[in-house]
């Protein structure tokens, strides 16, 4: 597997756009071709080769070997390929993404994963606010893939998602899940106020009870709910990093809600019997 | 006494008919039925193969194909793999969901898996979750899509679709035997044989056909009659391929996915009842054929015991 690699040279200081730099978008083309990619960094416009040592050879793998904050839009509306993040990213990262993964040891910036539709995004840290959500004039958030957060996540994880899992192992900030039209979303930390505010349809799962809950949520009491059985084989199924996702049992307290919003979405909260 | 082998092939002095087996191209399905417990996963299996022994009159040929430990199963628990096969993939989207509908989802605690990938799919869950009346969910993981339909025992779960191949029905052989005791206990072992085998099923009751067919009938209305060239009543009677001292034929049928299994399964089949030997009145091996102008897969008895 050839990869392609990327050395900083130095920290940036203002926020760098790294869209143009996804395995699909520089397949086939020559290293000197990949150093004149020209990047939006801060208000004017910079080569790749002005940054970055560039080494490698340009294939289905780009791996940055140090990352940082101001690293935007890392794997945005990539279709295919693989991109590693030694260390943190700044927002956006795989935004729009349709296919592909993207893996990242350190924190991501606000917006990971926003309008994600395929693929894979693995944050081995913390990710900011609206991981998986939908941008202002977005119709949606998340439309399908994988969200795996190893750390925390801010507010508004998910919000107005339409398909696909997100997986936060850490704590979820407030208004977890809100707005989504369906999919699924998976705290195994506490999550903060009013989780799932304003669901259609879709699961909210949560590992703990969350800080407050809306009022527009009703208890179905505590059940065996088969499909997590399902899920969390499933998942667990889909690498060892997430092998630890066998262990929840498929008892949980169901609330149906949004009931402002038909109420049929559902908060699941897991049992410990 | 069975009459003595002559110069042609015999396994344990069991003559091996110079003959072959007729199949005909069907299309086929594989579906992963979960319980609470094996014994309602059976529930619901036995249910959905129950009237499935032959597309002539049932529409489709469904048996259990093996049991699934629950590593195995899509969600963790006891499962069991069905084969379904019918003439069609129209048929089989008949089918299939109907018999999901009624035979699975009415057994309790059950859940309803695809377990066979190809491009070519038909309706499962897609079907079935109406029964939800506007409460059931759809959820998509790692690229397949499932309904959580509410029921009383709590949630059925149905994978949207399954795929469909193409397969081959109608790998059969004849157990020739001095009465229908001794044929029966061969044939018992000989299904027993074929069970483990993958991709294969003998969906006509305990794996044994007591009336096997020949094509068409005197009677214009019927597609299927006795055949009774193989019937011992008839040895007097009809050109008869039955010497004197057979007294009882069985058949056993295999479908299978392709024409590797059916071959291994034909061959762990007769080798099974052959074992029995002329002196436990196992006289001979045939196979059913319609002259060759019925399939394209034909199994030649001799060959495939080579």
């Amino acid at each position: 597997m050839s990869v392609l690699r990327l050395a900083p040279r130095q920290a940036p200081e203002y926020r760098l756009d790294m869209s143009p730099l996804t395995p699909d978008r520089i397949a086939g083309q020559t290293l000197a071709a990949i150093k004149r990619i020209r990047l939006v960094y801060g208000g004017e416009t910079i080569r790749v080769a002005d940054l970055f040592t560039v080494s490698g050879r340009a294939g289905d793998h780009i791996r940055i070997e140090q990352g940082s904050g101001k690293f935007s839009g890392v794997g945005q509306g990539m279709q295919s390929g693989h991109i590693e993040i030694a260390g943190n990213v700044g927002d956006s990262v795989g935004r729009g993404m349709t296919g592909g993964s993207i893996q990242v040891t350190g924190d991501a910036g606000a917006w990971a994963g926003s309008g994600l539709a395929g693929g894979r995004i693995e944050i081995a840290g913390n990710a900011g606010d609206y991981a998986g959500a939908g941008r202002p004039g977005d119709r949606f958030g998340m439309r399908g893939g994988l969200l795996n957060i190893g750390g925390q996540a801010g507010d508004r994880a998910g919000d107005r998602m339409r398909r696909g899992i997100i997986i936060i192992r850490g704590r979820a900030g407030d208004y977890c899940a809100s707005r989504i039209h369906a999919g699924t979303v998976i705290v195994m930390g506490r999550a903060g106020s009013y989780p799932a505010a304003g669901m259609r349809r879709g699961s909210l799962i949560l590992a703990k009870k969350p800080a407050r809950l809306s009022a527009t949520f009703n208890s179905c009491g505590d059940l065996k709910i088969e499909f997590l059985r399902l899920l969390f084989t499933q998942l667990a199924n889909m690498g060892d990093d997430l092998a630890s996702l066998r262990q929840p049992r498929p008892t949980a307290h169901r609330f149906s809600g949004d009931l402002a919003l038909g109420g049929k979405g559902e908060i699941l909260l897991l049992g410990h019997d | 006494m069975c009459s003595p082998a002559g110069d042609g092939m015999n396994i344990n002095g069991v003559v091996i008919d110079d003959t072959f087996a007729e199949a005909f191209p069907m299309k086929a399905t594989r579906i992963i039925i979960t319980a609470m417990t094996r014994k309602w996963a059976y529930h619901a299996a036995n249910a959905i193969r129950g009237f499935a022994s032959s597309v002539i009159a049932c529409g489709i040929e469904a048996d259990i194909e093996r049991e699934l430990k629950p590593d195995q199963t899509p969600d963790g628990r006891p499962g069991i793999a069905v084969l379904l096969f019918t003439m069609s993939t129209k048929d089989l989207e008949k089918q299939a969901p109907t018999r999901v509908g009624q035979s699975v989802m009415t057994t309790a605690t059950t859940a309803c898996y695809a377990g066979l990938d190809s491009d070519k799919r038909i309706a499962l869950g897609s079907h079935l979750r109406f029964f939800g009346d506007g409460y059931q969910i759809a959820k998509l993981i790692n690229g397949r899509r499932y309904w959580r339909i509410p029921v009383m025992h709590g949630e059925f779960i149905c994978e949207e679709s399954t795929g469909v191949t193409g397969a081959i029905g109608g790998g059969n052989f004849l157990v020739l035997a001095k009465t229908a005791r001794q044929g029966l206990a061969a044939c018992e072992k000989a299904v027993a044989a074929i069970q483990p085998l993958p991709g294969v099923i003998t969906a006509f009751p305990g794996g044994v056909v007591g009336s096997g067919s020949k094509v068409g009938s005197k009677y214009k209305f019927l597609s299927a009659s006795t055949n009774e060239a193989y019937c011992p009543t008839l040895k007097g009677q009809v050109k008869s391929a039955l010497t004197p001292e057979i007294g009882s034929v069985l058949e056993i049928v295999i479908d299978g996915l392709d024409e590797a299994a059916i071959n291994a399964a034909m061959r762990a089949g007769i080798r099974a009842a052959c074992a029995f030997g002329p002196e436990k009145g196992i006289c001979r091996i045939s196979a059913g054929h319609y002259g060759g102008n019925l399939g394209p897969h034909l199994f030649h008895l001799r060959a495939l015991l080579q």
